[in-house]
C-alpha cells in the first residue's frame, strides 16, 4: 500500500497557511491505521476466520431446509458481526498501545476529537468490507436473497456505524487498561443491543420482501442511535483520553 | 516563560513520586534533570508535557511541548519516511525530512522493525527537529547512541535552544554539563 497523498499534504498545506485541517488529519489517521492493520494482518485474519467458522457452524446446525435457514440468516449475520467486530474494536487503540505511540497522538496540537473520528473511520474502513463479505457468506450458506443489495448495504452501513461509534469510544477509554479485551465486550454489548436489534429487524424485513416504507422505520431508528452515540462519544472522548 | 510548575506533587496509589516541586523554564534555556532511578525524572517530564495530571499544584505551558520517551516509540510496520510524513501532517507542519534523514544517516524505506535502538533514537531526534516544538522534553536522549549520534544530539540541542526551551533527564553528568545551563537534582521523596 502506498500513500503518496501524505507527502503531497505536507508539501502543499492548506490555503489558510496553518497546515492541514481536521478533516485531512482524520482521513490520514484512518489511512495510516488501515495500512498498519493490513501489514500486521493478525486482526483481519482472526475476524475472517471467526466469521467463516461461526456462519458455517450455524448453517450446519440450522439446515438443511431452506426456509428456517433464510429466516435465521439476519439474526445469525448480525450476531456474527457483533461478536466478530469486538475482535477488531480493540485494534483501534491497540496499534498505539503496542507500539507506545499513543502519547505522540495526544501531544498533537488542537482538540482531541479528530483522534476519535480518525479511529472511527479506520474501524469503518475495516468493518464495512468485512461485513459485506459476511453478507455474501450468509447469502451462500443461508439462502439469503441478494436482490435488494443496496438496501441491505444501507442497513449494514447504519448498523456498523452505530456499533463502531460506541466501540471506538470504549476502545479509547480502555486503551491503557489491562484486560481491555475482556472488558470491552461487557461494556459494549449493553449499549449496542438496540442497534443490533434494529439492524436485525431491518435485514429481516428486506429478506422477507417487505415494502421499503416498512423497513424505513428501522433505518430511522438506526439513524437516531447513530447520531446520539456519535455525538455523545465525540463529546466525551477528549475527557476520557486525559491522563 | 515557556513552562511553569507551581508546587506540584504526584502520587501513584499511596506512593508520592514528586512532592511540592516548583520550576520554570525560559525560552533559550536548557535544564538537565538528574537523579537516581525512581527519583521521578520521567514522571516530571510527563507532567511537563501534560501527559499526566499533577495530584496537587499547577502546570502552565506556553506553546507546544513534545516528549521523547526512552525508548522512543514508533510504529514498527512503517518506514522512517512514512512515519515522518504522518507526524508532520498530524502536527500541520512542513520540513525537509529527506535532508534530516540524510544528516542523521538513516534510510528512508526500511521498516522501523529493522531499526536498531540507536537508529530509533536518531529517528526520534529527527522527528523532534522537524516538528520544532517550543518545549523539548527528552528522557535519557543519549541512551543507545554511538559517538557520532551523541555528537549529533549535542548539535541539535544547541540548535534547539535558539528558539525553544529544553529539559532533558539524564544519567550522563558529562552531557548535562556540556549542554545544560542549570541542573535540577531529584533525590526521591
Amino acid at each position: 500500500m502506498r500513500a503518496p497523498r501524505v507527502g503531497k499534504a505536507v508539501q502543499a498545506p492548506g490555503r489558510d497557511g496553518e497546515g492541514m485541517g481536521a478533516v485531512r488529519r482524520i482521513w490520514l489517521l484512518a489511512w495510516r491505521d488501515l495500512r498498519l492493520e493490513v501489514r500486521d494482518r493478525a486482526g483481519l485474519l482472526s475476524v475472517l476466520a471467526f466469521f467463516s467458522v461461526m456462519l458455517f457452524i450455524m448453517a450446519l446446525a440450522l439446515g438443511p431446509e431452506e426456509e428456517p435457514l433464510r429466516r435465521a440468516a439476519p439474526g445469525v449475520l448480525w450476531v456474527a458481526l457483533a461478536f466478530g467486530s469486538t475482535l477488531l474494536s480493540t485494534r483501534a487503540f491497540a496499534l498505539e498501545v503496542e507500539d507506545g505511540t499513543l502519547d505522540d497522538l495526544l501531544l498533537t496540537p488542537g482538540g482531541k476529537e479528530w483522534i476519535y473520528f480518525g479511529k472511527l473511520l479506520f474501524q469503518m474502513f475495516l468493518l464495512l468490507p468485512l461485513s459485506l463479505l459476511a453478507l455474501l457468506m450468509a447469502a451462500g450458506l443461508f439462502y439469503l436473497p441478494l436482490d435488494r443489495l443496496l438496501p441491505l448495504f444501507l442497513t449494514l452501513l447504519l448498523g456498523v456505524l452505530g456499533y463502531t461509534s460506541v466501540a471506538t469510544f470504549y476502545a479509547g477509554l480502555l486503551a491503557r487498561l489491562r484486560g481491555r479485551e475482556v472488558l470491552l465486550p461487557l461494556l459494549l454489548f449493553s449499549l449496542v443491543v438496540p442497534v443490533v436489534l434494529a439492524a436485525v429487524r431491518a435485514t429481516l424485513g428486506l429478506v422477507e420482501g417487505l415494502p421499503l416504507e416498512e423497513v424505513q422505520n428501522w433505518w430511522q431508528l438506526l439513524l437516531v442511535f447513530d447520531v446520539v452515540y456519535l455525538t455523545a462519544s465525540a463529546l466525551l472522548f477528549p475527557v476520557v483520553l486525559e491522563g | 516563560m515557556l513552562l511553569r510548575l507551581q508546587g506540584i506533587s504526584k502520587r501513584f496509589g499511596r506512593e508520592w513520586v514528586i512532592r511540592n516541586l516548583s520550576f520554570a523554564l525560559e525560552r533559550g534555556e536548557t535544564v538537565a534533570l538528574v537523579g537516581p532511578n525512581g527519583s521521578g525524572k520521567t514522571t516530571l517530564l510527563r507532567l511537563m508535557a501534560g501527559l499526566l495530571k499533577p495530584t496537587r499544584g499547577r502546570v502552565e505551558r506556553e506553546g507546544r511541548a513534545l516528549f521523547l520517551p526512552n525508548p522512543p516509540a514508533f510504529h514498527r510496520h512503517l518506514t522512517a519516511r512514512e512515519h515522518l510524513l504522518y507526524d508532520l501532517a498530524f502536527h500541520g507542519r512542513e520540513g525537509d525530512w529527506q535532508g534530516a534523514l540524510r544528516r542523521f544517516g538513516l534510510p528512508e524505506e526500511v521498516p522501523l522493525a529493522a531499526f536498531s535502538s540507536g537508529m530509533k533514537k536518531r529517528l526520534a531526534l529527527v522527528r523532534l527537529t522537524l516538528l520544532a516544538p517550543d518545549v523539548w522534553l527528552l528522557d535519557e536522549p543519549e541512551t543507545a547512541l554511538d559517538g557520532e549520534g551523541r555528537a549529533l544530539l549535542i548539535g541539535i540541542l544547541r540548535e534547539a535552544r535558539r528558539s525553544a526551551g529544553v529539559v532533558l533527564a539524564t544519567h550522563d553528568r558529562a552531557l548535562a554539563s556540556e549542554v545544560a545551563d542549570r541542573t535540577l537534582v531529584l533525590g526521591g521523596v
